[in-house]
């Protein structure tokens, strides 16, 4: 099972990873005050991407893959992912597919919902899901929302872990979800894209 | 029973929907992704996309009948139909749906209801394009167990 970061003890701990179609600057913001994101990720999440912003998150194997290409098959990602149960969490269906398809294709047993909802169903402590990959903007429950109560959960944990803990470290145990927010594309990005398509419509609109 | 030339085609059709600017890279994911364990991944996934796509236009196609528009609503259904077909690699599809977001930003009806037609017309282009390449794909995968040597 996955080992608590940095602190030793080895506590389940369930990454949560926010997937987000297009994220403005506010709601990135928003994720990163509310202790949610660490980095921004881009959607359509490809394998690579996830194991990066794993790794990235849980500190392993950092300085390994210092300025190695991400490739498909790479040995690196195979052994991140590789039996780890992954929870997909989105309610674009053609995407969750493909994301769960490159997860798998890691060695990962994944398990698709496609709301907060359920989400929050399987993410109950004590949790078996290595990470959980969400969709930042969903209608009824949006990623934001789905994870509140996730953290909720967590600090009783914290609490009343904390109150029977005698460990030598002398650290207190954290059930702690470091989250990544995905977002689909760099808004600018494709503007750009777009403006090279029907410019002078664009412009005009300004 | 030569299957090579229908090969050719079938790479031939392929090459031309990237050099069109129909799919990005994100297609070629799509691909890396489908194997013996998974041989239709591909078209699975572009069925799946048809579908999110039709109940989004569908969406969109009323609530741009109503009046006054409601730019926030517009924008949130379109910024869904821009995550599919970017998941599936659809280039032009994803193009416009940008354009579209950006009319709704400014509150420009008139270039929303353009750009949307627009939209339809390149979605309708692009799923006409790979229901072809998909059929002949089809084709030459059963003929290809056939020919298996023994």
């Amino acid at each position: 099972m996955l080992e608590g970061k940095q602190n030793g003890h080895v506590f389940k701990l369930p990454k949560v990873i926010l997937l987000a179609k297009n994220i403005t600057n506010v709601e990135l913001e928003k994720a990163k005050a509310a202790g949610f994101a660490d980095t921004v990720i881009m959607k359509p999440m490809r394998a690579s991407m996830a194991a990066a912003c794993l790794q990235q998150v849980l500190g392993i194997g950092k300085k390994r893959q210092a300025g190695k290409d991400m490739l498909n098959g790479s040995p690196v990602l195979q052994g991140l992912l590789c039996g780890k149960k992954i929870l997909v969490v989105d309610d674009n269906m053609a995407h969750q597919r493909v994301f769960a398809g490159a997860l798998k294709k890691f060695g990962a047993a994944v398990e698709c919902r496609e709301s907060g909802k359920a989400a929050l169903k399987l993410l109950q402590l004590p949790c078996c899901f290595y990470a959980c990959f969400m969709d930042i903007q969903m209608p009824e429950m949006d990623g934001f929302e789905a994870t509140h109560p996730i953290r909720m959960m967590e600090s009783k944990a914290n609490e009343q872990m904390n109150g029977g803990m005698d460990e030598d470290s002398g650290r207190k145990g954290e059930w702690h979800v470091p989250i990544l927010a995905m977002t689909a594309d760099v808004i600018h990005a494709t503007y750009d894209e777009c403006l090279k398509c029907r410019m002078d419509g664009c412009v005009e609109a300004l | 029973m030569e299957r090579n030339p229908m090969r050719r085609q079938l790479a031939s059709l392929r090459k031309s929907l990237f050099d069109q600017g129909y799919l990005d890279e994100q297609f070629m994911e799509l691909e890396q992704l489908q194997d013996d364990a998974n041989p239709n991944f591909v078209e699975e996934v572009v069925t799946l996309y048809y579908r999110d796509s039709a109940r989004l236009i569908l969406n969109l196609d009323h609530a741009l009948e109503r009046r006054p528009l409601d730019f926030s609503k517009l924008d949130g259904l379109m910024h869904q139909f821009k995550g599919s077909s970017s998941s599936i690699g659809a280039k032009k599809v994803k193009a416009e749906s940008t354009l579209f977001r950006e009319y709704c930003k400014y509150g420009n009806a008139e270039g929303c209801m353009r750009t949307f037609q627009q939209l339809k017309k390149e979605y309708a282009t692009l799923r006409k394009k790979l229901e072809t390449y998909f059929q002949l794909a089809r084709q030459i995968g059963p003929m290809e167990s056939a020919n298996r040597p023994k």
